[in-house]
């Protein structure tokens, strides 16, 4: 199979950018996309050009490194997935791809399709996290909780911080992502004696960082590879109140 | 953030609130002339003749002021934070135009709104333009301000077709004031959603079958 890729260009944080076409032959359906990014970096080498720089990690869907804007999707055409999961069967012989760094001024570009999503561990850091004694592994039942809270601890946990949130959403906001954190922690008994700080200190955070006003476009949620509910965002914003209030 | 947002929502929960109320009472428009004269004018003297209404005005001068001036706040920074566009975004495929678009069609609204207020209220209540005359029941003959203006066929278009851009805004404009403030039930906010598309359609199409009701009346 036979594609036309044209690949966002860009040498480093003051490059200016472009998009570049290249034809690449020689593609199976079965390759993944990042499968054929190689490729063409093969070929780019083989040529003594400069190679595309883009992120992966995993390629099984749980890292979040591969972000990658997609013929105006991010990670590629498909809901709910991770660009390493996305295969060159969903395109087409002759297709052109347009294939993009993630767009936010809080996600600056640092070479080709890599943007420095550092902010999103700035966020983290404000609050992230639960000031426990670490040690081994407490027992099991020791804290009971209801099947119902660790459910949807669990799924707000199963952010893998890739953020296609940001990259898909029209404010660059990174709502999604802070209230899937935030949700995660403050569901749960150990995350209670700090929820009200942990809010009001990933919040700030995050409107320091540059990211924009949640307008529930939902892009959101249709792009996020662990499907992620918008919801969260609401309960994120009753949490906010809350905080206001009491904390 | 989350203040600039819920000032916006809260405002525009008060509009949407008011919508209903204006709407119902222009539903007499929709009356035969000899009854929907009386009954429009007495109504629209009450009114300004309430102080309750007098606060209620000044909390809706105040709503459309706050809601517009944070709309522009948090669009401009909104638009700060996303400062390269991408070269293709298909966006239709992950929402809705609509709500992409919600400072644009804002803006189609506002338009509509300075329009309507120098069609009325700065004839009715400023007195500027062709002096209002009385009714027969001696109120001020608001409905012939109506009446006169929807003979025009520019202003009957004008008043129908830009209720459609309120539409698609009081639609997501509905749903996501609830979201902003909080509101985070998952079956409730499904039940929300459908108000607020039943909602907007009634108000779209109320406020814009008027004019054309009226024209062919």
């Amino acid at each position: 199979m036979k594609v036309t890729f044209q690949i966002w260009r860009q040498d480093g944080p003051t490059d200016k950018g472009r998009l570049k076409d290249y034809e690449v032959d020689g593609l199976t359906e079965d390759m993944s996309f990042l499968e054929a990014l190689d490729h063409l970096n093969e070929l780019l080498v083989l040529k003594n050009e400069k190679v595309i720089a883009y992120e992966y990690d995993c390629r099984e869907g749980i890292c979040g490194q591969c972000g990658i804007f997609i013929n105006g999707r991010a990670h590629g055409p498909h809901a709910n997935m991770t660009t390493c999961q996305l295969h060159m069967r969903s395109f087409n012989d002759g297709d052109t791809i347009v294939v993009e760094p993630w767009r936010a001024q809080a996600f600056p570009v640092v070479k080709d399709l890599i943007v420095d999503r550092s902010a999103l561990d700035r966020i983290i850091e404000q609050g992230g996290y639960i000031s426990a004694k670490t040690g081994t592994a407490p027992e099991a039942n020791s804290i009971p909780i209801g099947k119902d809270v660790a459910d949807k601890a669990m799924d707000a946990a199963a952010c893998i911080g890739c953020g296609a949130c940001v990259a898909t959403c029209k404010n660059a906001s990174a709502a999604l992502f802070t209230s899937a954190k935030i949700n995660h922690l403050n569901s749960l008994p150990q995350g209670k004696p700090e929820q009200h700080r942990r809010v009001l200190e990933m919040t700030k955070q995050m409107a320091y960082e540059g990211f924009g006003h949640c307008t529930f476009t939902g892009a959101c949620e249709v792009e996020c590879p662990e499907g992620i509910s918008i919801v969260n965002i609401a309960e994120l914003n009753a949490r906010i109140l809350k905080a206001r209030l009491l904390g | 953030m989350f203040l600039r947002k819920s000032i916006i929502a809260t405002s525009g929960l008060f509009l949407c609130l008011f919508l209903i109320v204006h709407l119902s009472a222009n539903f007499i428009l929709l009356l035969p002339e000899e009854v929907a004269r009386e009954a429009y004018n007495g109504y629209s003297t009450t009114l300004r003749e309430s102080p309750v209404i007098k606060v209620v005005a000044y909390a809706l001068y105040a709503s459309i002021f706050f809601h517009v001036l944070y709309g522009i706040i948090v669009t401009y920074k909104n638009r700060k934070a996303k400062p390269h566009r991408y070269v293709v975004n298909r966006s239709q495929e992950n929402s809705t135009w609509t709500s992409q678009n919600m400072g644009l069609i804002g803006m189609f609204i506002l338009l509509f709104i300075v329009v309507h207020l120098a069609n009325f209220w700065a004839r009715v209540k400023l007195g500027i333009g062709a002096p209002v005359g009385l009714d027969s029941a001696g109120n001020v003959d608001v409905y012939e301000v109506t009446y006169s203006l929807f003979q025009n066929i520019y202003f009957v278009l004008f008043y129908t077709l830009l209720m459609i851009p309120l539409g698609w805004h009081l639609d997501h404009g509905l749903k996501s004031a609830f979201k902003t403030l909080g509101f985070y039930h998952k079956k409730g906010l499904a039940v929300v959603s459908k108000i607020s598309l039943i909602y907007a359609t009634i108000m779209s199409v109320g406020f814009g079958i008027i004019p054309l009701v009226v024209y062919f009346k």
